[in-house]
């Protein structure tokens, strides 16, 4: 199926930041994403919305070559990250994702390590260092949001934090590794509104120096974060495709799509 | 207002309550097949084990179902049934472990005191007083040749294991079926396997290590299911966590999943230990006991717990008896304080 309107950077007006190239994915034979083509400015949120099952989460794992760790996994097209293909032969997968951070559905601190282990180990783990490691700890913790809560109680354990609290660790964790591109897989899908909210304005400050992609249930929250939106669907077991992408605005009061029109409107999905 | 009814309320478990009715069916059904069985056992001149089987169990099991037919209804009885099944199963394991114990402690104890542990068995034959000479060789022997076992044994297998879980790799199934069949290698067979394969060859000489070498086949698989199950606990999504970070795949293993699986892994060292320590046929067909002391596995003859508990088996006079029996009880002891170290050093830090 031919891809719908591809994000276009002049309808934005700013630069390229990342861009997908006819992406198709299987896993063993099974088709699932067919020919993605999306473009992410720099420093935009780009929104993904669509029904279960639709290859968002697929999507978006292929991204930062998440996508490759699970067995039978199959790719084709190409993903640009400022132009470089990240598939190349000879990319370094761990270059790419310290270079793409990532947040994912159920939080995942780890459980061996303190609050601030946590937000240190994406450097303990890529082997990177910083001169001033307090420093960073209170810097990430407080572009998650969460510093006030646990400044006193640093060296506890990253379990004993709430559910809302681990889920915004594992953005400070993402962040202290500076990326320039953070991908958000359904971070507020198990969290209570209070949480999510925090997380909403943790997305909207570190989009002035970052390009964040997000993957969504909850329309609202699409309008309230995103800049542009992309409506993924696939229809009786054929593979997933994206079916509009634009401005947010667009999508959701504009639509070209009558499909779109239905979802944005709650009448399926 | 408030304050004062809630100093009223005192914390109640309401789902445990019990009913009179319900009450004075439980009492009695857990009495009435216990004082039945001992008239009917009294009557009959019934052996005791004869008279718990026969008797007790079948009326026991009986008068549970009924109770619970009367007090719940049908789907009580098979509650009542698996309940009883359960308790008389387990008071039967936990009887047998402790006459074990009890035996060993009683007929064990006196051939142990301070001066047992660290004296050898030199000058000791099946006549000599229990005040000389002791286990302090075969001490040295076990830890020595099960030590050498164990220093081998956990980080291949549980390099296996690694493998087994951590990667992609096709050979995984030949070598899951593998380690699984080495699992029900007879220890006969592994030590018989080492006789033939290194002494016989002449490729190692006659020594305690041909012993460790034996316990090091019979440790290996098991280390590796084990490291293989306590690995495969650890949440895919921590795996994730730690690739997405860009970390080099050995970082996340050393610093997420290990850590995460530590006390597992310990544990399966554990076992691992435990399923050799009181190994004895290998060691009989390979390494002969020596009454004296010898520190070097690499030659000569070395003597172990499980050896030195044989060799007194083969006097009859009552003092061998007890050091043997002595050798049973420090060999448990051994076991015992193995395991707390390993419990206190994996214990979970969070």
């Amino acid at each position: 199926m031919e891809s719908l309107n591809p994000i276009s950077s002049n309808s934005f007006g700013a630069d390229v930041h990342l861009s997908t190239k006819d992406v198709h994915v299987w896993f063993g034979q099974r088709h699932v994403l067919e020919g993605v083509n999306l473009e992410f400015p720099v420093n935009s949120v780009t929104a993904l919305i669509g029904p279960s099952g639709c290859g968002k989460s697929t999507f978006i794992r292929t991204l930062n070559r998440m996508h490759e760790l699970i067995p039978n996994a199959k790719l084709a097209g190409e993903v640009l990250l400022k132009g470089q293909n990240i598939y190349a032969v000879g990319v370094d997968p761990i270059q790419v994702r310290i270079n793409i951070g990532m947040v994912f559905q159920k939080p995942n601190p780890f459980p061996t390590m303190t609050i601030r282990g946590n937000v240190l180990s994406g450097l303990r783990l890529s082997g990177k260092h910083s001169r001033n490691e307090d420093e960073l700890v209170e810097n990430s913790l407080q572009a998650a949001s969460l510093w006030n809560e646990v400044k006193d109680r640093l060296d506890s354990p990253a379990g004993s934090l709430s559910g809302g609290q681990q889920q915004r660790l594992c953005i400070a964790r993402a962040l202290a590794l500076a990326p320039d591109v953070l991908l958000m897989d359904e971070p507020c899908s198990a969290l209570d509104p209070g949480s999510t909210i925090r997380i909403e304005e943790t997305i909207r400050s570190i989009s002035k120096n970052m390009t964040v992609v997000i993957v969504t249930h909850n329309m609202q929250q699409a309008q309230r974060v995103s800049e542009q939106t992309a409506f993924f669907l696939a229809e009786d077991n054929n593979p997933g495709y994206v079916v509009e992408a634009g401005l947010t605005n667009d999508i959701f009061h504009n639509p070209k799509d009558k499909r779109t029109e239905d979802y944005v409107s709650g009448r399926f999905g | 207002m408030t304050t004062e009814t809630l100093r009223l309320v005192t914390p109640e478990t309401p789902w445990r309550v019990r009913s009179k009715s319900q009450l004075v069916y439980i009492f009695i059904a857990s009495t009435l097949p216990a004082a039945l069985t001992f008239l009917i056992a009294d009557q009959m001149k019934l052996a005791g084990l004869i008279a718990l089987t026969i008797v007790f169990l079948p009326l026991q099991l009986l008068a549970a179902s009924l109770a619970a037919l009367i007090t719940v209804g049908k789907r009580g009885i098979l509650d009542a049934i698996l309940t009883v099944s359960v308790l008389f199963l387990m008071l039967t394991m936990g009887f047998l472990l402790g006459s074990v114990a009890l035996s060993l402690v009683q007929k064990g104890f006196k051939a142990l005191s301070f001066h047992a542990i660290y004296q050898n068995s030199f000058y000791v034959t099946s006549v000599t007083s229990l005040e000389y000479g002791g286990l302090g060789h075969a001490l040295v022997g076990t830890l020595v040749i099960v030590g050498i076992a164990v220093i081998f044994a956990v980080p291949i297998g549980i390099a296996v294991g690694v493998f087994l879980t951590e990667t992609q790799s096709r050979m995984r199934g030949s070598v899951r079926f593998l380690s699984q069949a080495m699992t029900g290698l007879p220890s006969i067979v592994s030590g018989l396997f080492v006789f033939a394969f290194l002494y016989l060859t002449g490729w190692v000489q006659r020594s305690a290590i041909l012993g460790s070498v034996a316990l090091f086949l019979l440790m290996l698989p098991t280390i590796i299911r084990l490291s293989e199950e306590v690995l495969k606990l650890v949440p895919q999504e921590l795996r994730y966590a730690a690739l997405a970070l860009g970390a080099p795949r050995h970082k996340a293993f050393f610093q997420v999943i290990f850590p995460a699986a530590r006390s597992g892994i310990i544990t399966t060292c554990l076992l691992g230990t435990a399923r050799v320590i009181g190994e004895t046929a290998p060691l009989i067909v390979l390494v002969t006991y020596l009454p004296s002391t010898n520190f070097n596995p690499l030659s000569g003859d070395m003597a172990s717990m499980p050896t030195y508990i044989y060799s007194w088996l083969k006097f009859s006079t009552d003092l061998a008896n007890q050091r043997a029996w002595g050798g049973a009880l420090a060999l448990m002891i051994l076991v015992g304080v193995l395991f707390t170290l390993a419990r206190f050093f994996g214990r979970k830090r969070f």
